[in-house]
């Protein structure tokens, strides 16, 4: 599966985005219907609260107040539970009641004919209207709106279910989606990982789809066997250079060694033994070089890397240096921290930390001091006290063949010490680099960006 | 040292008629296979102290051969002999189960010298708590020297090099050999602190006597000698 973490999932992101705005636009949805039924429910009241006052006014004018108050009764007594009750009032000026079911007359002014909502006294919330029937008379309509209410709060609950479905379903949907979305990009980032035969075959499987998914499979799928092919390439390349001149090597070797055994004196097999030393230079050049190549084209490749315990390996080539510090007339100090470990290659490694050990030796006078120091980072350094580095040569020291005032000690002194350790640092995604110091020289191997 | 039963799965006839005239020198018997196939077919037929496999073969690779012997139950030794000696050929021939890696061109007394190395291994010597040698004395437990019964002051680590010169007394012991044993790193870093070190240790051992204690065999390693 992915290395991504589920926060960060692209997919996640996605149907919880989805899953988000279904219930955004659920909610404005709600908020427009419950916005509608409240205006137009209000409209409805205000009509039926006008008409029945009209036709109180017409029978007011034919009828006078006695057939009115009547009508009053009437009209109370008919009205059924279940509607929107109406409440009447029929008062003198001074707000005495005539007749009706509102005890007290609410703040609305017959005069202007003024509606709107109010409560009557026993709390009930009503919309009236009130108008002035003649000279000291006056009449209130009002009806309850109590069950719009409920209308609205069954509203409520259909788009509560509605949404929670919606949310539901879109999330459901979105997630096998992106199952299925994320299983195409997996097989890709797979691909890129492991870069072995199944997970590249996986991905030709997913070339033929004609989406965006597809064609990214498709350009990945000939990345990599480009990089494939190329890696091939590069190691049947330098295999095939490595054996073609070390086999004719070998047997010139063999030829000098029989010419050793019937060398006539003494300067004869000088010379044949010097020539037999340059065999030797020749091939831990060719060696070198192979190295640096390899290790630059495995250059941010994790496969292959295991756990090393750098604290151990170096304590180890320590042990290895400081008898031979003191026979040179250095000094020699090795501070490690315990347990700091990396994935790496041991060998590797080992040439990396005595490159740089042999280097320090080859040029550091005799009486200076040489640090091997190990810390958690990972961070190596290998510190002296000598007379630094040229800072002309500074910026160089890490080029092949280079011989400046302090060349690389390994490889018989064909410049490749340094390059190769670089070469293997950078191989480990570490960089190895010079400190800048008032004194002596450090060399720092650390992740790259750090020093 | 008995004679060793060496198979040599080799495809460049010359390499192979040199190691067989150098193997039957120093007393050894050599089966040459020319073809990967037949080093296979061979290898599982007959018993050998040690295998050298050649690594780049036309038919079936070294790495393919080792991989199949171990999987067939053959834990015979196994020496890797290439043309392929970068660094990470090394460690793929030894991950691979490989018991020593050697590449070409190799000196002929290194390459006896290993295979001596891996024949002592897998017949496993014990040693005594004092191993006598010529004029040399090692006293192992108390981690004391003599030469002609004079006290030799040793470092520690002077001391476990000066045993396994004695512990491999009268053979030839490589710089490999030294660092895989004594210093414990499972590979050669072509440092010459090595030399450095036995530099030290022959001086002490030769320090007030008239003989040499120890050889140098070139570009292999070194022989204690009895020091008379």
């Amino acid at each position: 599966m992915s290395d991504v973490p589920f926060n960060r999932s692209i997919y996640a992101r996605l149907v919880l985005w989805a899953i988000a705005v279904s219930i955004t636009v659920t909610l404005l949805l709600w908020a427009v219907t419950e916005a509608t039924i409240e205006r137009s429910g209000r409209a409805a009241l205000s009509r039926a609260v006008d008409v029945d006052l009209a036709g109180l006014a017409d029978i007011f004018a034919s009828g006078g107040p006695t057939e009115l108050q009547r009508r009053i009764a009437d009209r109370l007594a008919l009205a059924s539970a279940d509607g929107n009750a109406p409440h009447y009032m029929l008062a003198a000026d001074d707000g005495r009641k005539l007749a009706g079911d509102v005890e007290r007359w609410p703040a609305l002014s017959p005069l202007l004919s003024q509606s709107g909502k109010v409560a009557l006294a026993n709390g009930q919330p009503v919309f009236a209207r009130a108008t002035q029937l003649g000279p000291g008379l006056r009449l209130l309509v009002a009806r309850e709106y109590g069950h719009d209410s409920e209308l609205l709060g069954q509203v409520r609950l259909a788009f509560l279910a509605a949404g929670a479905f919606l949310a539901a379903t879109v999330g459901l949907a979105g997630m096998w989606l992106a199952r299925r979305l994320a299983g195409r990009i997996d097989r890709i980032n797979r691909a890129f990982r492991e870069q072995d035969e199944p997970s590249l075959d996986a991905l030709s499987d997913g070339r033929s789809a004609r989406d965006e998914i597809g064609e990214l499979t498709r350009h990945s799928a000939e990345a990599l066997d480009r990089l494939k092919r190329l890696v091939v390439t590069h190691r049947e390349t330098s295999d095939q250079i490595a054996h073609e001149l070390r086999t004719p090597l070998m047997h010139l070797d063999t030829r000098l060694v029989r010419a050793l055994k019937a060398a006539p004196d003494d300067a004869a097999r000088t010379t044949l033994a010097d020539a037999r030393t340059e065999i030797r230079h020749i091939v831990a050049l060719l060696e070198s070089l192979l190295d640096i190549a390899t290790s630059e084209a495995r250059r941010g490749d994790r496969r292959g890397l295991s756990p090393v315990n750098l604290s151990l390996l170096a304590e180890r080539i320590g042990d290895l240096y400081a008898d031979s510090a003191e026979e040179s007339g250095h000094r020699f100090v090795v501070a490690i921290e315990p347990g700091v470990t990396l994935d790496g290659e041991e060998m590797q490694l080992t040439r990396l930390i005595t490159n740089l050990l042999d280097n320090a030796f080859k040029y550091v006078p005799a009486g200076c001091t040489v640090k091997l120091a190990v810390e958690h980072g990972p961070r190596l350094t290998v510190s002296d006290d000598g007379p630094g580095i040229a800072p002309d040569d500074r910026a160089r020291i890490f080029d092949r063949f280079q011989r400046g005032a302090r060349s690389p000690g390994e490889g018989q002194g064909a410049g490749l010490g340094l390059a190769l350790a670089k070469a293997i640092a950078g191989r480990h995604g570490l960089g190895l680099s010079l400190a800048p110091t008032e004194s002596g020289a450090t060399f720092v191997l650390s992740p790259e960006g750090i020093t | 040292m008995s004679a060793i039963n060496i198979l040599y799965v080799e495809d460049d006839s010359r390499v192979a008629a040199e190691v067989q005239e150098l193997a039957s020198r120093a007393g050894d018997r050599v089966t040459w296979e020319s073809s990967g196939a037949a080093g296979l077919l061979r290898a599982g037929k007959d018993d050998f102290d040690v295998i050298i496999l050649d690594r780049t073969l036309p038919d079936i690779d070294g790495m393919t051969i080792l991989k199949r012997l171990r999987e067939s139950g053959v834990g015979t030794p196994v020496l890797m002999l290439s043309a392929l000696g970068r660094t990470i050929d090394r460690a793929e021939g030894l991950d691979a189960g490989a018991d020593d890696y050697l590449a070409k061109p190799f000196e002929a007394e290194e390459l006896l010298a290993r295979l001596r190395a891996l024949h002592r291994r897998n017949a496993g010597r014990e040693h005594s708590a004092v191993i006598i040698y010529g004029t040399f004395e090692c006293h192992v437990k108390a981690r004391t020297a003599f030469r002609d019964n004079k006290h030799l002051a040793l470092s520690p680590k002077e001391f476990e090099l000066f045993r396994y010169f004695m512990e491999n007394a009268g053979e030839v012991v490589t710089r490999e050999m030294l660092l895989r044993d004594v210093w414990k790193m499972g590979f050669d870093p072509q440092t010459n602190v090595v030399d450095v070190n036995i530099g030290r240790l022959r001086r002490k051992l030769e320090e007030g006597f008239a003989t040499p204690a120890l050889e140098t065999i070139w570009g292999t390693g070194y022989r204690l000698l009895e020091g008379r």
